[in-house]
């Protein structure tokens, strides 16, 4: 092997430093109509009158359509709940009410400006009023006892008046170990919403043609768009297809249709090439950001300090209609007991409908706030027992053959224990806890994540010059999942250099289906179908050497682009000569294959309304920070950010570090900087001028140590590591404050506030 | 609004500006010289994604109307390279890990190739604080920084 473990460049680094990629927004058509949206300008209300007759006159204009023209059907990931325009009642900030499709932008704009809308508000449903559930609470959905899950009723799920979805987990004995307990520590941690802030604002352009549509979008999952498309239109999925482009950033943001189901719509009723953008704020406003949530957490102790029970109450913000949310619902479970033994623990997670923008995955999605919840209450436990913070937590680890709640056997839960020890080659924790000046802090912490285990698929064909292309719509969001994991593999197989090997962009008409850039599945999913499928087309590439070579395919290797019978370096034939020949006897030499991670095991009984049963490909980490506050400002600084993330396989070093600088970075902004505010179900920041992200001198050098703790099923062991950096920093910098400031910090994010009104008591 | 008739510079070639008054510099950039590099993130000059360079200063192109480019230099990431040659900037940002969606990446070549040239050898402070107008989402900024302080030393034509 010599690819693998090496950071190559990425494939689209020349076209990308050159301005040259073609992204969603850089998508145009001749003879194309631009869309403009009426979106409701409130949270919640009834819509007492919408007249669209003076926006139908307005110049360039080609068509107005409202609910009034809409297909008589209800989409949604999970739950079928949503419609292509609000109908009577509007539930969020944002949500499209109505569409103008004229010769430019501007022409549409002052349509939608044009259209007579009244709507009678009434007061919204916040995540506050939603967590005080009665019979008589008001409802965001008044009629949700008639939604239908997309999967048949069959499989609904726990549900009922403004909670969309709830998982609960109670085993029998936990009251009775927390009566008997000689000490409870409770903690309590409000995690506000964070906008995955992109800076590719979304957009599409959709072509309606002989009963089909074919729409344009840089999606993480144009699968997802294909499907939901189809539901909101009332088509098969099939009439539907979705061609992917360079995508400006993601991270989660861009996996459900958001622009594209009423951009086909109006396609298909001009008969024009439609393109609807968002400009920022709209984006802001109805991006599926990371949702808010309030964790309870408690936990009852021996005399001896050992933890014996737990309880995790976990509220989270759904929105005005669900996602994936209903999935990620099951998230608590999992992470309530951390990388501990606990003992029995009860977890109940419940999603509310509130009037705000529907809420969905966000890189790390409710891990980053959880492992801060139970890291947070780690921490605030070995205080309470006067042990020290990183010695308790080694003294209570996982390790091989313990369980997560859900019965999943962790066979590898020892690499937790190298990776807390490694972090000590970097920053000592007693040397370090032992030296900090007034004001400084350090925290510590560790998770365990999943690779995400959804269905992917290669073909791979090798071209008569020798090239080899693989024809997938796996797709890279800037993650270098493709244009460096999958590129290497295959390159790494053929023995070729990175740049012969090309791989396409994603289209849904002619790849295998691909559950998109998540999940940080693509390297190992797609990765390991491109691997099968290489390993398909060398048996062919064999096979018909063999025949050239008059020799026998068990005895051929491919080294250096060249065929031959091993040892045997006289008479070895490159790769083109052999594709080609192939092309005009036997045919083209083309394989694919498909690849999902196998079912893991658990025990169903564990909880109610689990949907998301396990964690597949489970992967060990651990965190260090350390920060310095301004007593004067209440400034944070994070001074060292330390990283041990197992990888399984590192396939491109550089590439890896870049996920974890990254996932850092964007954690560090969950944790001090980034917040969607919500007053009155509206949120107070609207733009990037107000939304404060984090900038090149809030972040420091994250330093990491990679562990290779090989998958067996990964291609080369490899495991996602783009999600799993993120999980651990709001936790870790939490601590460090708490640190600091010698108080608790019960929320994210930590404003300087937050910090002088804690220094001043 | 009456259209005008002025010309401007861009990467060295004299052209017409078509624009009316209310044209920003990144709309006729983008929509009438088809210069699509340089990139629409915000329209309100946050995220600095359309950034380029005015006789060598960095602007935010959404905010600046064409009208007022008449007789100025406007440099985009079209006119960075060279040929085929990628500039000094561009190749370490590749082998530094600076890229990764790369739709931030126009912006931070142009703001970094007029910090460079004011300033050969700038410190790791000094890059950040130079970036305090560029947003990047993806990479955490570090390799960026790296990529442009590595350049010390590197000869570099101004």
């Amino acid at each position: 092997m010599t690819l693998i473990g090496t950071s190559i460049a990425r494939t689209d680094a020349v076209e990308k430093v050159r301005g040259q990629s073609i992204y969603g927004v850089d998508v145009g058509m001749l003879g194309m109509l631009h869309g403009c949206l009426l979106r409701s300008p409130v949270p919640s209300g009834t819509i007492t009158r919408l007249d669209t007759t003076a926006a139908i006159a307005m110049p360039g204009v080609h068509a107005v359509c409202t609910s009034a023209d809409q297909p008589n059907t209800r989409a949604g990931w999970v739950l079928c709940e949503q419609r292509l325009f609000a109908t009577q009642r509007v539930r969020y900030e944002g949500e499209p009410i109505a569409v103008v499709v004229a010769d430019s932008r501007e022409e549409a704009r002052a349509a939608v400006d044009a259209i007579s809308l009244e709507i009678e508000e009434v007061p919204g449903v916040d995540l506050a009023t939603a967590m005080v559930d009665n019979p008589s609470s008001s409802l965001v959905h008044p009629e949700w006892e008639t939604y239908q899950p997309l999967a048949g009723p069959e499989t609904d799920h726990p549900r009922y008046r403004n909670v969309a979805a709830q998982m609960s987990s109670e085993p029998d004995d936990v009251d009775a170990i927390f009566e008997e307990a000689d000490l409870v520590v409770e903690d309590e941690l409000v995690s506000n919403r964070q906008y995955q802030a992109y800076i590719e604002p979304k957009s599409a352009v959709a072509v309606f043609a002989e009963g089909r549509y074919t729409i344009h979008t840089a999606s993480q999952y144009p699968f997802n768009v294909r499907d939901r498309v189809a539901q909101f239109l009332g088509i098969r999925p099939s009439s539907v297809r979705v061609i992917g482009h360079t995508i400006g950033g993601g991270f989660g943001g861009k996996l459900d249709a958001a622009l594209e189901p009423i951009t086909a719509f109006m396609a298909e009723k001009t008969g024009r090439p439609v393109r609807i953008a968002n400009d920022r704020t709209e984006d802001l406003l109805t991006c599926p950001s990371r949702e808010n949530a309030v964790v309870k957490i408690r936990t009852a102790l021996d005399k001896d300090g050992t933890m014996v029970a737990r309880e995790l109450l976990c509220d989270m913000d759904n929105g005005a209609y669900s996602a994936e949310s209903i999935w990620l619902a099951s998230l608590p479970l999992h992470i309530a007991k951390g990388v501990y033994e606990v003992g029995p623990t009860r977890v109940i997670s419940r999603l509310h409908y509130t009037n705000t923008a529907p809420t969905g995955a966000f890189r790390g999605v409710g891990g980053t706030y959880l492992y801060a919840a139970i890291e947070r209450h780690m921490d605030s436990i070995a205080n309470t027992l006067g042990i020290d913070r990183r010695q308790y937590r080694l003294d209570n680890l996982l390790s091989d053959g313990d369980t997560l709640l859900n019965g999943q056997v962790l066979d590898n839960a020892s690499t937790l224990g190298k990776a807390f020890e490694r972090l000590e080659e970097i920053l000592p924790w007693d040397e370090t806890n032992g030296s900090k000046g007034p004001y400084q802090g350090l925290g510590l912490g560790g998770c365990v994540w999943l690779t995400n285990p959804m269905p992917g698929q290669a073909t791979v064909k090798v071209n008569e010059d020798g090239a080899i292309t693989v024809i997938t719509s796996a797709n890279d969001n800037g993650s270098g999942a493709v244009t460096m994991g999958i590129t290497q593999i295959v390159a790494e197989e053929f023995s070729v250099n990175p740049e012969d090997v090309h791989v396409t962009s994603p289209d849904t008409d002619v790849t295998g289906y691909d559950a998109g850039s998540q999940g940080s599945r693509t390297t190992h999913i797609v990765g390991r179908a491109a691997l099968d499928a290489s390993l398909k087309v060398k048996e062919q590439l064999f096979e018909v050497a063999a025949g050239m070579l008059e020799a026998s395919p068990a005895d051929m290797d491919l080294v250096n682009g060249e065929i031959g019978v091993v040892g045997a370096p006289q008479s070895r034939i490159s790769l083109s000569e052999v594709a080609a020949a192939a092309t005009w006897t036997t045919g083209p030499i083309v394989a694919a294959a498909s690849y999902t991670t196998p079912p893991v095991d658990f025990n169903p009984a564990c909880a109610s309304g689990l949907l998301f049963p396990t964690m597949p490909t489970p992967s060990y980490h651990a965190h260090m920070a350390a920060v310095e506050v301004d007593p004067i400002t209440g400034q944070i600084e994070v001074q060292r950010y330390v990283v041990v993330q197992d990888v399984g396989r590192a396939i491109n070093p550089t590439g890896i570090r870049g996920q974890i600088q990254g996932a850092v970075a964007q954690g560090i902004g969950h944790t001090l900087y980034e917040s969607l505010q919500i007053e009155n179900c509206r949120y107070l920041e609207r733009t990037l001028e107000n939304y404060r992200l984090p900038l090149a001198v809030d972040i420091p050098t994250v330093e990491f140590i990679l562990l290779e703790e090989a998958d067996p099923e990964g291609p080369y062991g490899a495991k996602g590591v783009a999600e799993p950096p993120i999980a651990l920093v709001s936790a870790v910098i939490a601590n460090a404050v708490s640190d600091a400031i010698g108080a608790p910090v019960t929320r994210i994010p930590i404003t300087p506030e937050d910090v002088l009104e804690a220094l001043s008591n | 609004m009456n259209s005008v008739s002025a010309s401007v510079l861009v990467n060295g070639r004299s052209v017409t500006i078509d624009g009316h008054g209310a044209t920003t510099l990144l709309e006729f950039l983008r929509n009438s010289l088809g210069l699509t590099g340089t990139k629409e993130g915000c329209s309100e000059g946050e995220c600095g994604a359309c950034t380029v360079l005015i006789d060598g200063q960095p602007i935010t192109s959404c905010l600046y109307p064409v009208l007022a480019a008449e007789g100025r230099h406007v440099e985009t990431i079209e006119g960075v390279s060279e040929g085929s040659d990628l500039s000094p900037l561009q190749e370490t940002l590749i082998t530094a890990g600076g890229i990764q969606c790369g739709f931030c990446t126009p912006g931070f070549v142009m703001t970094l190739t007029a910090l460079l040239r004011k300033q050969p050898n700038p410190t790791g402070e000094e890059v950040a604080n130079a970036l305090a107008g560029n947003l990047c989402r993806c990479t955490g900024y570090s390799q960026i920084v790296e990529a442009a302080i590595s350049l010390s030393g590197v000869e570099r034509k101004s």
